[in-house]
């Protein structure tokens, strides 16, 4: 008996020590790991390590961070790492989108998106469809009114079938009552000569890897997968300008912790991040890669991701893809 | 031809300035020790360095990259040769015939041709660059899916002529390495196949796991099984005795043409893994030997046309990189990121708006080739004795190298435990006489035949006339039949001749 009320008193000295530490502003100690879902190389691999070697000599990080490579399944062994790593403050990872679809159709998935701590999104990317410089079409209406009139001849080359373009494809597919065909590739390059081959027709390309080639002469942007248009296309029309009146499908990269993070952790990092989306360096490298700069606090980004999920479902079940959850 | 000439007399003058020469020296150098590295591969060092090229001239920071790149692919043999670990997934190949060289005696010849090899097929492959990029780069934009099926065919073919003496168990090895490579997520509907419920196997199985299973792990546990059977391998004594003999040399003169030739254009492929080109190097330098039983049994042309195609691929991954700003694959794509955020605009007007760049970066790939080969002759002979370490000693070397390295490729605790299996798996097929190399050969180049299967018949709407309707894909398709009817025609021969000494 003696011995558990010393261990209880205890424990409640030990919680009313943390409870004012925690008054005092929270701050991570030691070394903050930054888990992303692809190889060194990969998107989200290229983009964390140049946001954070930017963020450093901006001088935001009060810490070192690590990347950290949890690779497989898409996003599925990354977020099932995050799952076992619930309540860690010292662990935070990049999530992209591919995160909210892959828990949707991966039974495998042990821990899904809406199980992690929202902290803060970052960007949103801009996508632009594009033809080859001597395609005959000058307009995506172009493009759907010939896939319209030749069904299932006409070839989009992109990335899996649950990927943002594959998404795209499909309502516009349901809006105009168009059939193209799909061509899925693994990676960007693959995608890109097919189309610069005339392997394919059409494809929905990120703004920074279609500028050069756009301007070097051997493609054309037709439409904006945006908002609003972006600085460097000033000329090309959005979705909605050129006339399919269809959801935004946006993609976007952001800022999530373990499940149960403590919530001045999240506060601490989703500060840190408010800081970053207004410092010198981070945000020329936002604007050299045409990415929008989109800071969301944790509620938003909370509420941001379950739409997102919903509208996602949605869709892949309309494109006849098996959704697990 | 002749701006090739111009531009790279220019880029001489930039890569032979002190400071950039030593960054090509740094990469050269960074590169040899993570190719020999199981598990840390040149994508991964290239990002993790990253960081600190930022503070560095752009013009050396992407020729240290570069370096790192190619100078992975002449470290990844050392291990193949001396301890049937491939450090690189590019020198899977190069374990077959370079570790049996070294079992037989001759593990310093066969680290100076892996060398030499290099060095011959990594220049074609920059001379090549320097002179034919655009034209090149534009012929490579014909090949789409259906080539890549056809190419992916005549690889697959050629497991007829990478068989042992039992053609039934080459095909059954053949086939559990296609399933292999079916596990994981299907890109084009995004199920999941064979993943028997674990997350893990959602991506698929890494393939280093697979090659340091089926090869080191197996290896260790044979030499083990064998007990006091085993000796040390034997080292020659005396600097000469470490070359490669003139014999060796000149059975391997058709190996570097075919390797740089082949690696070089598989390399300028997207999507295209270094390990294929490899692979394929092998199988065609089997398939047109007069001494094809030699092969598997320590045959130095079996090493060199590996060896020598891993590095023209390294040459043949730059062309859509410089051209139009397309990643051949993982090291390419971050080198690409790197340029992005130098502020350089990689794509067909590299080569006219950053001459310097692009010219220095060509011409510090024949100073790095030059490097790279200085660098690793001396070292044949430190190198080789690993082989005087006590086996007690070097066993459980390998085995804790072989596991950080399958931890280090996804940090997954799974991967260790799929090595433990391969491992088991590879030791198996030993003792039942399956031939392993089929396994491997399958794995490699079942996913990229299968994608692109489903590619093509996607872009022709099911119709598989597209796979011999177009003249590239129906030449490689021709090409698998005569490699399928090889062996027929020489016991058709024999039988010919049996009949004509016959009395």
């Amino acid at each position: 008996m003696k011995l558990k009320h010393v261990v209880a008193l205890t424990s409640i000295a030990l919680a009313g020590t943390f409870a004012v530490s925690a008054q005092a502003e929270w701050k991570p100690s030691g070394q903050v790991n930054v888990v992303v879902h692809t190889g060194p190389g990969g998107g989200t691999d290229a983009f964390g390590r140049a946001i954070l070697t930017a963020l450093e000599k901006d001088k935001v990080l009060e810490n070192t961070y690590i990347v950290q490579n949890k690779t497989g399944g898409g996003s599925t062994a990354a977020v099932n790492y995050l799952g076992e790593k619930a309540g860690d403050t010292n662990t935070i990872a990049i999530y992209s989108s591919v995160w909210v679809t892959d828990s949707l159709v991966q039974a495998e998935a042990k821990s899904t998106i809406l199980d992690l701590t929202p902290i803060a999104n970052l960007v949103l990317e801009p996508a632009l469809f594009a033809v080859k410089a001597d395609s005959p079409y000058k307009t995506l209406k172009d493009f759907t009114d010939a896939a319209k009139a030749n069904p299932g001849k006409l070839k989009q080359s992109g990335g899996s079938v649950t990927a943002r373009d594959a998404v795209v494809r499909n309502v516009l597919m349901k809006n105009t009552g168009a059939d193209w065909a799909f061509v899925s590739f693994p990676s960007g390059g693959e995608r890109v000569s097919a189309l610069l081959g005339g392997h394919v027709d059409i494809m929905m390309i990120e703004p920074s890897e279609a500028g050069e080639l756009i301007r070097a002469g051997r493609l054309r942007a037709l439409a904006q997968v945006a908002d609003a248009r972006i600085p460097g296309f000033p000329d090309v029309p959005t979705l909605k300008e050129a006339g399919f009146d269809v959801p935004n499908v946006p993609q976007a990269r952001g800022i999530v912790g373990p499940p149960n993070m403590p919530a001045d952790a999240v506060k601490y990092y989703e500060a840190l991040f408010a800081k970053a989306a207004k410092s010198e360096g981070y945000t020329k490298y936002l604007a050299d890669t045409q990415l929008d700069n989109k800071y969301m606090d944790s509620k938003t980004l909370g509420a941001f991701i379950k739409e997102y999920q919903g509208n996602l479902r949605t869709i892949l079940t309309g494109a006849g893809v098996k959704v697990v959850r | 031809m002749l701006d090739g000439v111009y531009g790279l007399i220019h880029g001489f003058s930039v890569a032979l300035q002190p400071s950039v020469l030593l960054w090509c020296v740094v990469g050269c150098f960074l590169g040899t020790i993570i190719g020999i590295l199981p598990g840390l591969g040149p994508a991964a060092t290239i990002a993790i360095l990253l960081p600190l090229t930022f503070n560095m001239d752009p013009t050396g920071g992407i020729i240290m990259l570069a370096g790192i790149y190619y100078g992975a692919k002449y470290g990844g043999s050392t291990t193949s040769i001396l301890l049937n670990m491939p450090g690189e997934a590019s020198s899977v190949a190069s374990c077959i015939d370079g570790y049996q060289m070294a079992r037989k005696g001759r593990a310093g010849a066969a680290l100076g041709i892996a060398a030499i090899a290099s060095f011959v097929a990594g220049t074609f492959g920059i001379v090549i660059l320097t002179l034919l990029a655009p034209p090149l780069a534009e012929f490579a934009l014909r090949f789409s899916s259906p080539e890549f099926f056809a190419l992916m065919v005549v690889g697959l073919s050629l497991v007829v002529l990478l068989a042992g003496d039992s053609k039934l168990k080459s095909l059954l090895s053949l086939i559990v390495g296609l399933w292999l490579t079916s596990i994981g997520t299907d890109l084009f509907t995004g199920q999941s196949r064979f993943t028997f419920g674990y997350s893990e196997l959602v991506g698929g199985v890494e393939f280093m796991v697979i090659a340091v299973g089926v090869y080191a792990i197996a290896e260790v546990m044979s030499s083990v099984a064998a007990g006091e059977k085993t000796q040390l391998l034997p080292v020659p004594r005396g600097l000469r005795n470490y070359l490669p003999s003139r014999e060796e040399l000149k059975a391997c003169r058709f190996a570097f043409v075919n390797g740089s030739i082949v690696g070089f254009f598989i390399g300028m492929l997207p999507g295209a893994a270094s390990s294929v080109s490899s692979f394929v190097a092998y199988g065609i330098e089997k398939a047109v030997s007069k001494r094809k039983e030699l092969f598997g049994k320590g045959a130095p042309e079996g090493l060199a046309a590996p060896e020598g195609a891993n590095n023209a691929d390294s040459s043949g991954a730059m062309l859509p990189l410089l051209t139009f700003g397309i990643p051949a694959g993982g090291s390419t794509a971050i080198m690409l990121s790197a340029l992005i955020l130098w502020g350089f605009r990689p794509g067909p007007l590299l080569i006219v708006e950053s001459p310097d760049l692009f010219w220095g970066l060509v011409a510090s790939m024949y100073i790095g080739n030059v490097v790279l080969l200085i660098m690793n002759l001396p070292l044949v002979p430190l190198f080789a004795q690993i082989l005087r370490i006590p086996l007690g000693l070097l066993f459980p070397m390998i085995l804790g190298v072989s596991i950080v390295g399958a931890y280090a490729v996804s940090g997954n605790l799974f991967d260790v435990t799929s090595l433990a299996f391969f491992g088991v798996l590879g030791y198996v097929m030993v003792l039942l006489g399956f031939p392993t190399a089929p396994l491997i050969l399958g794995f490699v180049l079942g996913d990229s035949m299968e994608r692109a299967l489903r590619q093509s018949l996607s872009m022709s709407g099911g119709d598989p006339m597209i796979l011999i309707d177009r003249p590239i894909a129906a030449t490689f398709l021709v090409i698998a039949l005569l490699i399928l009817l090889s062996p027929l025609v020489g016991r058709l021969r024999r039988a010919r001749s049996d009949v004509v000494t016959a009395p």
